[in-house]
């Protein structure tokens, strides 16, 4: 059976995306906001490569960039054997699209149904930033691994509860053992730590609340998603809903995966976490060692 | 709400921790009915096309897509406040922005009710707090790791975020 080798929780923003470009172009390199996000990053790409995933699944959400309020769906999952990337008003950055891989994308569909995730199937789905943005910092060009992206409302309310969010990991983790073969998965799930960019509390930045999110979020799911997705909203901006994102991924790994590298910056509006966790025996020796 | 706003009109206070209005506008169920025509609008500024025809003729283009005059006036005076009250999604909004030549910054600065230069040299606006009644902790799944401390940053004019 495939197993599910690790997970990554990791922020997006469009600016991320844009500083990416700009700093990658520059011979000054990144801006000194986006440096540390940028050399913090490193680490992460290179657990990406030793991590090797054949298959990566990303929990995100779309900004209305494909998506739009006449049809607004909680879940959605692309399947196809291309993701293009989405215009957001400026144009699409000069990046590839994604691969994604048909016999994964109908597998994770069918499975995910016959445990009670009605997700909407998006058969031409173009991709924001919500992964464009922090991608090219962990994985090189061309992309290495097809991907299938589950797409989850952070627009609409009534948002999905965090528990919601808990039970698609699980349902996940399922739905990847069940897959014939010895797949490596990897589950990304992305969403911007504490901001909120509307409204007088426009720039909010609770750091301390994202510091004790990434430090409780490996061994602590239950209290985490006990606080519930509205306090998040309070406390760390209306945009901190998207943490709940981060449940999925925790929940698609065992009790035994363990943290192998946090992360956490504040470039401009948005708290920038990342978060790397690994199953045993996933990586190299070494690397569980280094940690302790 | 305030329509005008002072530039440079002193430090900007502290965020709240609270969900209300003029802190936060939601977008709540009932302002996704009403605001269904300018989302569509806004919407259709993803494509080329639709920023060419808008830019163009802009009221005949929100006409078009059947916007009432109260709504093509917030546009046309690039309301951002108005927008966001009147049903518009920030996400949405922020097409019609990336269209005139505004940004994330412009309606940031709209909404909070100060000048655009006050806002970026206010970002970010640090808080602190935590959840007030955690559940009782569970029994660890794993040892908790050391994580590296947040680098704090200058003030500068970084782009937007979302």
């Amino acid at each position: 059976m495939a197993s599910v080798i690790g997970g990554i929780g990791i922020s997006h923003t469009p600016s991320m995306g844009l500083e990416y470009d700009r700093g990658m172009a520059s011979p000054g390199g990144f801006s000194p906001r986006w440096q540390p996000w940028y050399d913090g990053t490193r680490k992460v790409e290179e657990l990406v490569e030793q991590l090797a995933p054949d298959h990566v699944i990303v929990v995100y959400n779309d900004h209305l960039n494909y998506f739009d309020l006449d049809n607004y769906p909680t879940l959605a999952i692309g399947v196809g054997t291309r993701f293009r990337q989405a215009d957001e008003g400026w144009g699409p950055r000069d990046l590839p699209d994604l691969d994604g891989d048909l016999a994964w994308g109908l597998h994770l569909t069918r499975e995910l149904v016959e445990r009670e995730f009605d997700l909407t199937v998006s058969q031409d789905l173009a991709i924001d930033h919500g992964i464009f943005s922090w991608l090219p910092y962990v994985m090189r060009r061309p992309w290495p691994v097809p991907v299938t992206p589950i797409a989850v409302n952070m627009i609409r309310q009534p948002l999905p509860t965090a528990n919601r969010l808990r039970s698609l990991g699980t349902a996940l983790r399922a739905s990847v053992e069940a897959f014939p073969g010895d797949d490596r998965v990897l589950v990304i799930a992305t969403g911007g730590m504490s901001h909120q960019i509307s409204g007088a509390r426009f720039g909010i930045a609770n750091e301390e609340l994202d510091r004790y999110f990434l430090r409780r979020l490996p061994g602590h799911l239950g209290e985490l998603v006990a606080v519930g997705v509205r306090e998040y909203m309070r406390l760390g901006g209306t945009e901190a809903a998207e943490l709940a994102l981060w449940f999925a991924m925790r929940a698609a790994l065992s009790e035994r995966a363990e943290a192998v590298y946090t992360f956490q910056a504040f470039p401009a509006i948005t708290g920038c976490g990342a978060l790397v966790m690994a199953e045993p025996g996933a990586l190299p020796a070494h690397d569980m060692e280094a940690k302790r | 709400m305030p329509k005008t706003h002072p530039a440079g009109s002193g430090q900007l206070p502290p965020p709240p921790f609270a969900l209300d209005e003029p802190g936060t506008i939601e977008f709540t169920a009932e302002r996704a009915l009403a605001g269904q025509a300018l989302n569509r609008f806004a919407l259709s500024l993803r494509s080329p096309g639709g920023r060419a025809r808008f830019l163009a003729d802009e009221a005949s283009y929100m006409r078009r897509f059947g916007l009432t005059s109260t709504e093509i006036t917030l546009v046309a005076e690039r309301d951002w406040t108005g927008l966001l009250l009147a049903g518009g999604h920030l996400q949405a909004m922020l097409k019609l922005a990336a269209t005139v030549g505004q940004d994330l910054w412009s309606i940031g600065a709209h909404t909070a009710g100060c000048g655009r230069d006050e806002l970026i040299a206010a970002c970010p606006r640090t808080v602190s707090g935590l959840p007030e009644a955690p559940a009782a902790p569970e029994t660890p799944m794993a040892p908790e790791t050391p994580m590296a401390p947040g680098t704090p940053m200058a003030p500068g004019t970084s782009g937007d975020d979302a």
